[in-house]
């Protein structure tokens, strides 16, 4: 027996130490600084004075401003009402796609999607247009058709900025509820229904509990999404006059600025979204947060009768909100010349595309800024999951335990948190990035960590240990084999968790506004700017570009993945 | 479109020829190695892309980075750009005139006579020296034709309380805007916080720049913007919106909007090229032909539509008091309208 | 061709010992299974063996060789095994002749013609020659688990380890891969660690049988010797169907259950000392009281309580007379007695094997 040998007697040290464990402390070191960072610099700036010791000082002018106090409410209500409609909405919608004989319930899932990755400040910014209270083309329809003298809808204000929310918020409902319906056998129903009750009885009786988990934790994390959004309440609350605690700690950003304020502010939010988390988990129990795996029983449908149709109406309205309308609008306002005049001959033109490309320079510079972002993040970070889930599955090194929660932190730091905790920390040594698109490209590789280590986390769970240590007994090491055997297995899961990524950041909003310079805008800051200035045929072509962006990209991962995103299997 | 290609390309060649007459030959090559100017401007951004267009035409080979975002916000920008020790901004152009006062002050702009300003009024030239007033506008109210007659419109800045034209309005955010600040300094002289506290009663909508109301009026969204550069106004009545302006009777707050080169510009020579081409005649009067801007030019000639200067009751702030109060009438301009 | 030697091994999962001080020797050239119910610690054990894991106390020695012990393990790629898995653990994006090739990529100085050949002829000993073009997926159960045999004989490794490779198949294909491993082991002669859970599997596949509890080696032995002689309850219990009987010893060769008086074949015992014994449900004949030849020694009285025809056997269970000891007996299917029916039955004194008397319960 020949190959290379071990002298005989004790092994040298060396023999034994695992050589591609630098690589596994590296990158697990990086995840610790990426988080540590910025969170502890936002701790401590919310704390700090200039001269003078620690203070709470701040705390104590942020919870005395009655500004902020209502910014603060107002955030509470929104995400309170969020939460609420996004499960009436989802609740119903994801059960009769998956329960019922509802007709074209694959069109509808692919609404739901569309609905899921569409960029919600684009949704708002559409629905301005849709339902102003005077101009919006709604409300001059209802106006001409009943000859009423008030508008039928104000999208400017709490109610119309819940709406808008809701709208790109239910497809976490309906995710959440899909999947854990795809999973309860129709036995247990059937059971009931023998037992005497009836269709809708026993779904109410047996399928809703069974459901509760899902929907609450469904509730939650519409909730989190409305306390983090702030491109929506910028667009609709703002010109309504208030603020709420995302707009708030942008507006501290002016100057001169109030940075240990808005550190001081971001600490009920970061507190409140890991509380809500915890929750969630609670509620969840050892399923996590991410969809549920695993398969159920015989699954049949129950038919609708009468109600088949009116249920396919009532799913095709709030797709009109969701989709129809907004895209609608969108594509209307990029072809025509004044947005709310009837599309004719004369208000036909491609005038709003010459100015976005060729005339206004910011749009080509922040569309090659974002693109790079885009495939620098997702590139760097799909490597990095896939290495860290690899770490925490394989329990490579000490201390795996904590690679999860730290890869999965980020989802408790809202993105305008988060932008103030990098401010703070990138704008001195030892590492100065701002204004360098390194700043917006370590932030979005922070946001983006949790989603693409879930979808990583998935994919190696789905590999047995065995695979790897038969090769390695057969005199592979670790780091070939993760070569020539992992890195195969994982490529789907990987290239799925790259364009994960990749959506997240071509749509990034409420980090990057407070990260950008001049020299390094990005798309949705360039929308965001046109907004601010009321250019709405060049925002309709670049949050058009924006779309196509998007839906190319989970076009790929439907493809790799050969199913689609939203995770339930037909 | 076409029109203002050809015109660009007419205006490029007469700027072409009078450079090389000029024998400006140095300083254009020093520029030229410098390849572009960065330009933070609060000119609405059609206007201020026109601009760069027209330079870049005359001076083949230098950039220009147009930034263009609201007067307050160019501030903290630049602000927090010299925080972070980045360099970035070679000429910044706001509307609030306080900002230059201050930039002065901290020793951050770099003393430059632009060519051709000796004729220009003094209410468009720093006493000593580092910032010009490139272009003027006045604040005035505006208001859909389709919704109201002429007489039905408001005539006074006081025509605006009325509780009629609740959730009418629309006003412009001195958050973001220097002719906002401009204004809401000018007309709390003349009418007091007091006025803005009836005026919030009325709940008019809250858009950003001073650009926006004429959308927001032209749409019919609002039907009467209680505040917002005429000049935007103009360009919108212009381009055949329903869209009319009042010049108040108690006055217009007049906005000047100095330019200046940053102490820090990292592209000096290209900075003072920028500077003196948009202080040039020919673009001076391009801004009150197509744009509708006032400026201190005096050769330049207005529209024959448009009111001359000389014929409003101008209110006037000055720089310094812009520059003290500029915190204070943001903060109170939040805590009355809310946001 | 090394043996391999477990010394004193130890290894925990948070307060429990998967392995507790378990020791073993296997020769050159030998099958040994390592024969336990689950969380016996057996496949740990083998994870010990093939260094997936590190001891917390002990060694492993592999001929002269120490490939593990708590300062330092020898990683799995350098230890020269080879491993069948449960799962067989083929990677489904390799062909057939890529999965079995695979760790000759690790030979130095194998020529890729060479390579091909000894894969070639691998597949043709496992009965696979032509499904080299094939993916794992598109193969059965069985057509599976010989690609994972060839695939670890392939490289010739100096110790095979089998973990339950067995456990998936079908019954049938179960008992003919008994046999194949069997005649593979004596083709190749590999020193060889079996892991199963299934006595039967044990018995026909290993030289030595290492019965497992507890993360100890509780028996090592032929299977004649488990199965005949078994040292404790657990190994009686485990290793086949038994009666198990508690008595007191009367006599070095004599135990006492309740009025009942069995002679002991081994003899030995402390007169005085609980014993208990295992008889094997086969070891017991049953013959009608009528038919019953003069009381002989341990000849016992008893009831037929329930009998279930088995096909070639039936198995009763009877109530003892005078006692409450009952005892399953099999016996040929020719004879056949109802239930209710008193019967006599005899028992051959070597048929009743005393276990260790002090057994350690934790």
């Amino acid at each position: 027996m020949t190959g290379e040998g071990v002298a005989a007697g004790t092994p040298g040290r060396l023999q034994g130490i695992d050589r591609a464990l630098p690589v596994w402390v590296a990158v697990v070191l990086v995840l610790v600084f990426l988080m540590a960072l910025p969170l502890g610099w936002l701790v401590w700036m919310s704390v700090s004075t200039e001269a003078a010791g620690p203070t709470l000082g701040h705390y104590a002018a942020v919870l005395q401003s009655p500004a902020m106090l209502k910014a603060l409410w107002n955030t509470v209500v929104l995400a309170f009402w969020v939460g609420l409609a996004s499960v009436a909405v989802g609740a119903p919608l994801a059960w009769l796609t998956a329960r019922t004989d509802l007709p074209a319930t694959g069109l509808i899932r692919a609404l739901v999607l569309a609905s899921f990755v569409t960029p919600p400040f684009l949704g708002a910014f559409a629905w301005v247009m849709l339902a102003g209270p005077n101009a919006g083309l709604l409300n001059v329809l209802w106006r001409d058709v009943t000859g009423a003298a008030d508008p039928l809808f104000n999208i400017f204000g709490m109610p119309g900025l819940v709406f808008v929310v809701t709208t790109y918020t239910f497809p976490y409902v309906y995710i959440m509820v899909a999947n854990t319906l795809a999973l309860i056998a129709s036995d247990l129903e059937e059971a009931a229904a023998i037992l005497g009750a009836g269709r809708f009885t026993a779904a109410r009786t047996v399928t809703l509990p069974m459901v509760a988990p899902a929907l609450v934790s469904g509730f939650i994390l519409s909730v989190l999404q409305a306390l983090a959004l702030f491109g929506s309440p910028a667009i609709l609350a703002m010109p309504a006059g208030f603020h709420t605690i995302t707009t708030q700690i942008w507006s501290l950003f002016q100057y001169p600025p109030k940075i240990e304020q808005a550190a001081a502010i971001s600490m009920p939010l970061l507190l409140a979204t890991a509380l809500l988390l915890l929750v969630q988990k609670r509620v969840l129990g050892r399923r996590g947060y991410a969809a549920v795996g695993g398969k159920g029983g015989q699954r049949r449908t129950i038919p609708l009768g009468v109600w088949r149709w009116p249920a396919l109406l009532g799913c095709m309205v709030v797709m009109a909100c969701a989709i129809f309308l907004p895209y609608g609008i969108l594509a209307k306002a990029a072809f025509s010349r004044a947005w709310a005049q009837p599309l004719t001959w004369s208000n036909l033109t491609l005038g709003n595309f010459t100015f976005t490309f060729f005339e206004y320079s910011a749009t080509r510079s922040a569309i090659v800024n974002t693109l790079e972002l885009g495939i620098a993040t997702a590139s760097v970070g799909a490597v990095m999951v896939a290495l860290l889930s690899y770490v925490a599955n394989r329990r490579l090194i000490v201390g795996h335990q904590v690679v999860a929660f730290l890869a999965l932190a980020p989802i408790v730091i809202p993105g305008v948190v988060l932008a103030v905790a990098l401010f703070i920390a990138y704008t001195r040594p030892p590492l100065v990035l701002y204004g360098t698109l390194a700043i917006l490209f370590v932030a979005y590789l922070t946001k983006e960590m949790p989603v693409g280590y879930a979808q990583s986390d998935a994919t190696f769970r789905g590999i047995p240990p065995e695979l790897e240590e038969a090769g390695r007994i057969l005199g592979a090491g670790r780091l070939r084999i993760l070569r020539d055997v992992t890195a195969p297995l994982a490529r789907s899961g990987i290239i799925a968790a790259w364009c994960f990524i990749f959506i997240g950041v071509i749509r990034e909003l409420s980090a990057s506004i407070i990260l950008f310079t001049p020299a390094t805008k990005v798309m949705s800051v360039v929308i965001f700017d046109l907004k601010e200035e009321g250019q709405f045929g060049a925002i309709a072509v670049l949050g058009l570009v924006m779309l196509v962006l998007t839906f190319a990209t989970v076009g790929l991962v439907q493809a790799v993945l050969g199913r689609d995103v939203l995770g339930v299997k037909d | 479109m076409l029109p203002i290609v050809a015109r660009l390309f007419a205006f490029a060649a007469v700027v072409l020829f009078a450079t090389v007459a000029s024998a400006q030959d140095a300083r254009v090559e020093a520029a030229k190695k410098e390849g572009k100017v960065v330009w933070y401007t609060s000119l609405a951004l059609p206007s201020a892309e026109k601009v760069a267009k027209l330079f870049e035409a005359a001076y083949p080979g230098i950039k220009v980075e147009v930034h263009r975002t609201g007067s307050e916000r160019i501030l903290g920008r630049v602000m927090q750009e010299l925080k972070a020790n980045i360099k970035n901004v070679d000429v910044v152009h706001t509307s609030d005139a306080g900002h230059f006062v201050m930039f002065k002050g901290r020793g951050l702009l770099t003393k430059y006579t632009p060519a051709g300003v000796e004729g220009f009024p003094a209410g468009f030239k720093d006493k000593d020296g580092y910032y010009y007033g490139l272009r003027a506008t006045v604040n005035a109210i505006a208001y859909n034709t389709k919704a109201l007659s002429a007489a039905e419109a408001p005539k006074t800045w006081k025509d605006l309380l009325d509780p009629k034209w609740k959730g009418k309005l629309v006003t412009a955010h001195p958050g973001y805007s220097g002719v906002i600040t401009t204004h809401v300094a000018a007309l709390v002289n003349l009418h007091g916080w007091d006025y803005f506290k009836q005026l919030a009663q009325n709940r008019p909508m809250l858009v950003q720049s001073a650009v926006d109301p004429s959308g927001v009026v032209a749409s019919g969204e609002r039907v009467v913007a209680v505040n917002g550069g005429d000049y935007t106004f103009y360009q919108t009545k212009k381009k055949g919106n329903p869209l009319e302006i009042v010049y108040p009777r108690e006055g217009v707050p007049l906005v000047v909007s100095p330019t200046a080169i940053m102490s820090f510009a990292p592209h000096p020579n290209a900075s003072k090229l920028f500077t003196d081409f948009t202080f040039s005649r020919e673009v001076q009067q391009v801004m009150a032909d197509s744009e509708g801007l006032y400026t201190g030019h005096p050769e330049v000639t207005y529209p024959a539509d448009k009111p001359k200067l000389s014929e409003l009751k101008l209110l006037t702030v000055d720089p310094e008091e812009l520059e003290k109060r500029g915190e204070e009438i943001r903060k109170r301009f939040v805590e009355i309208f809310g946001a | 061709m090394p043996g391999v030697s477990l010394k004193a091994l130890t290894r925990r999962y948070g307060d429990v010992a998967a392995v507790a001080d378990l020791s073993l020797d296997v020769k050159p050239g030998e099958l040994v299974a390592l024969l336990g119910p689950s969380g016996c610690g057996k496949t740990t054990t083998l994870r010990l063996v093939a260094g997936f894991l590190a001891p917390e106390s002990g060694e492993i020695w592999v001929g002269e060789r120490c490939l593990s012990s708590p300062r330092q393990v020898v990683p799995p790629e350098r230890r020269r095994m080879a491993m069948i898995f449960q799962s067989y653990a083929l990677w489904p994006h390799m062909t057939v002749a890529q999965n079995v090739a695979y760790g000759l990529r690790f030979k130095p100085g194998l020529a890729r013609a060479d390579r091909e050949r000894r894969v070639t002829e691998m597949l043709r000993v496992v009965q696979l020659g032509g499904y080299e073009a094939r993916y794992p997926g598109e193969l059965s159960g069985g057509q599976q688990q010989r690609v994972a045999v060839a695939r670890a004989l392939v490289v010739e490794p100096e110790i095979l380890l089998l973990d339950e490779p067995l456990s998936n198949l079908d019954a049938n294909l179960r008992e003919e891969m008994r046999f194949e491993i069997r005649r593979l082991h004596e083709a190749f002669g590999i020193t060889t660690l079996y892991v199963t859970h299934d006595q039967a599997e044990a018995m026909v596949i290993s030289d030595r049988i290492a019965v497992l509890e507890r993360g100890r080696v509780v028996q090592v032995g032929t299977a004649d010797e488990v199965f005949l002689s078994p040292r404790t309850r657990f190994v009686a219990e485990f290793i086949g169907k038994t009666n198990l009987v508690e008595g007191v010893a009367a006599r070095p060769d004599t135990v006492t259950v309740g009025g009942l008086r069995l002679r002991v074949g081994a003899g030995g015992l402390t007169p005085g000392a609980r014993v208990a014994l295992s008889i094997r449900p086969h070891d017991i004949a049953l013959a009608t009281p009528g038919e019953a030849t003069a009381a002989g020694v341990n000849t016992l009285r008893g009831m037929v309580e329930r009998a279930s025809f088995l096909g070639d056997s039936v198995d009763y269970q009877v109530r003892l007379a005078d006692s409450d000891v009952v005892l399953r007996v099999v016996a040929p299917a020719a004879q056949r007695l109802r239930v209710g029916e008193a019967v006599a039955l005899q028992v051959d004194p070597a048929a009743c094997i005393a276990l260790a008397a002090a057994e350690e319960r934790a």
